[in-house]
């Protein structure tokens, strides 16, 4: 399985309790949201609604792009790769 | 005799806690709670004297609802409320209402889109209520301007099991099984457009209240109307106010006669000419004064749904916040009025704790 780092920005940093950045086993980059919820159950909620799905106003960045403009969560992912979640830049107020 | 008051303020950028003693005319400030977040209620849990439930509805993160033991002081994220249906998605919380005292671990949420959700670990896990959505009249609720919500819950103070909820636009609907079936509580209320005369739903409801002790006391402002509830159905009470329209109300924690509105004026939702005014009963709605001593003269303030409360002392005290981040006080049941707080964020909601 590769190792993945994982780095959180903004106020996901705040609900992981201020942790900036982990490395998980992870072979997509839905699995390693998983994970990251996993090692930080705060985040679980945060990240996706009940239904599993990730929520609104997240950016999520692999291997450059952001993923929904690339293979989605089934993105995968390599050995080193780092996975970006990032309160996205959207709405106003 | 009580210690003191808080008022408790939702703002669009997070929560303020404003503390006095009983005569109310100094305020120590704490917070902002949350303060990047949209905070639409926090309530006060009288049952415990120490609980807060604040209904943060991030953006960034999604909705929450956070509980505090200590007034505020520190906070702990609850389990978000959540719909098995996955055509529904819990976006946000209108409003949370501590449960009935002989139930002191139970408490209520309502939510956008429109759900009842149930708490029996004092607001730290939720549980769907299914059966209003269950209602024969369900596929016909529309949003109205702010969404398809679940903004008021008004309990019985002597039967835990009599409920009742506003939904716009649906209108109220009551249950007296404890929610376990709900049945159309609109007779007597106007409606916004035409509809057929057997449509007894799609009333837009903007903010159901119900007395805290004296039982079948309730009240409501509507887009059409301000109403007192009478023989399970509704009076209007809209004559000798300036505007049938509003958002804001409060009942006398005292006197079950008495009532205090901030009418506005459409379609431009604000005060109406000459400006900033609660408008008080004192006789179930058959007649109102207007009170706006102190309140600044030519000010067309606007006041939200959950703008407006009272506290429980004697005499009552009255508070009002505007969505120019204002925060007003009266400590004589509306005669006059004084400033508590300038500048805050939008205000979206005013709540109190009366601190024994």
């Amino acid at each position: 399985m590769p190792r993945v780092n994982v780095r959180l920005h903004g106020v996901f940093s705040d609900f992981a309790g201020g942790a900036r950045s982990t490395t998980v086993d992870a072979s997509t980059v839905g699995t390693a949201i998983d994970a990251l919820a996993q090692r930080f159950p705060s985040l679980r909620e945060r990240l996706r609604d009940e239904h599993g799905r990730l929520r609104e106003h997240i950016g999520v960045f692999a291997r450059g792009e952001e993923i929904q403009h690339a293979g989605g969560e089934s993105q995968a992912v390599a050995d080193g790769d780092t996975v970006h979640i990032v309160p996205a830049m959207s709405g106003g107020g | 005799m009580a210690k003191g008051v808080a008022i408790l303020v939702g703002t669009r950028k997070g929560a303020y806690v404003f503390r006095a003693t009983g005569a109310r005319k100094r305020w120590k400030v704490e917070g902002p709670y949350f303060g990047a977040e949209p905070v639409y209620h926090v309530a006060f849990d009288p049952r415990d004297g120490s609980s807060l439930y604040a209904a943060v509805n991030s953006a960034f993160g999604g909705p929450r609802i956070e509980v505090s033991r200590d007034l505020g002081k520190t906070w702990k994220t609850a389990q978000n409320p959540a719909f098995d249906d996955p055509a529904l998605t819990f976006k946000r919380t209108w409003h949370i209402e501590a449960g009935h005292a002989s139930q002191p671990k139970v408490v209520w949420a309502g939510t956008e889109p429109a759900g009842l959700f149930r708490s029996d670990d004092r607001g730290m896990t939720w549980t769907h209520v299914p059966s209003l959505r269950a209602h024969a009249t369900e596929h016909e609720w529309s949003p109205g301007a702010g969404g398809e919500g679940l903004h008021s819950i008004a309990l019985d103070p002597t039967d835990p099991k009599r409920i009742s909820i506003g939904i716009s636009v649906a209108g109220v609907y009551d249950s007296a099984d404890g929610g376990r079936t709900w049945t159309i509580a609109n007779r007597g209320t106007r409606t916004v457009m035409p509809v057929p005369k057997e449509v007894q739903h799609h009333r837009c409801v903007h903010h159901l209240v119900a007395h805290p002790t004296v039982p079948g006391v309730r009240a409501q402002q509507n887009h059409v109307g301000t109403y007192w509830g009478a023989n399970g159905g509704w009076r209007e009470i809209s004559a000798g106010l300036p505007s049938d329209f509003g958002f804001a109300m409060a009942l006398h924690p005292g006197d079950a006669e008495t009532a205090f509105v901030f009418p506005l004026a459409v379609p431009e939702r604000l005060a109406p000419e000459p400006g900033a005014a609660v408008w008080r009963t004192r006789d179930a709605g058959k007649s109102w004064k207007r009170l706006a001593g102190g309140l600044p003269r030519g000010a067309r303030l606007e006041v939200l749904r959950e703008g407006m409360s009272t506290d429980r002392l004697d005499p009552a005290g009255v508070y009002f916040g505007s969505t120019t981040g204002d925060l007003w006080a009266s400590a004589d049941e509306g005669k006059s009025w004084s400033l508590v707080a300038e500048y805050l964020p939008q205000i979206l909601s005013v709540g109190t704790a009366t601190l024994a």
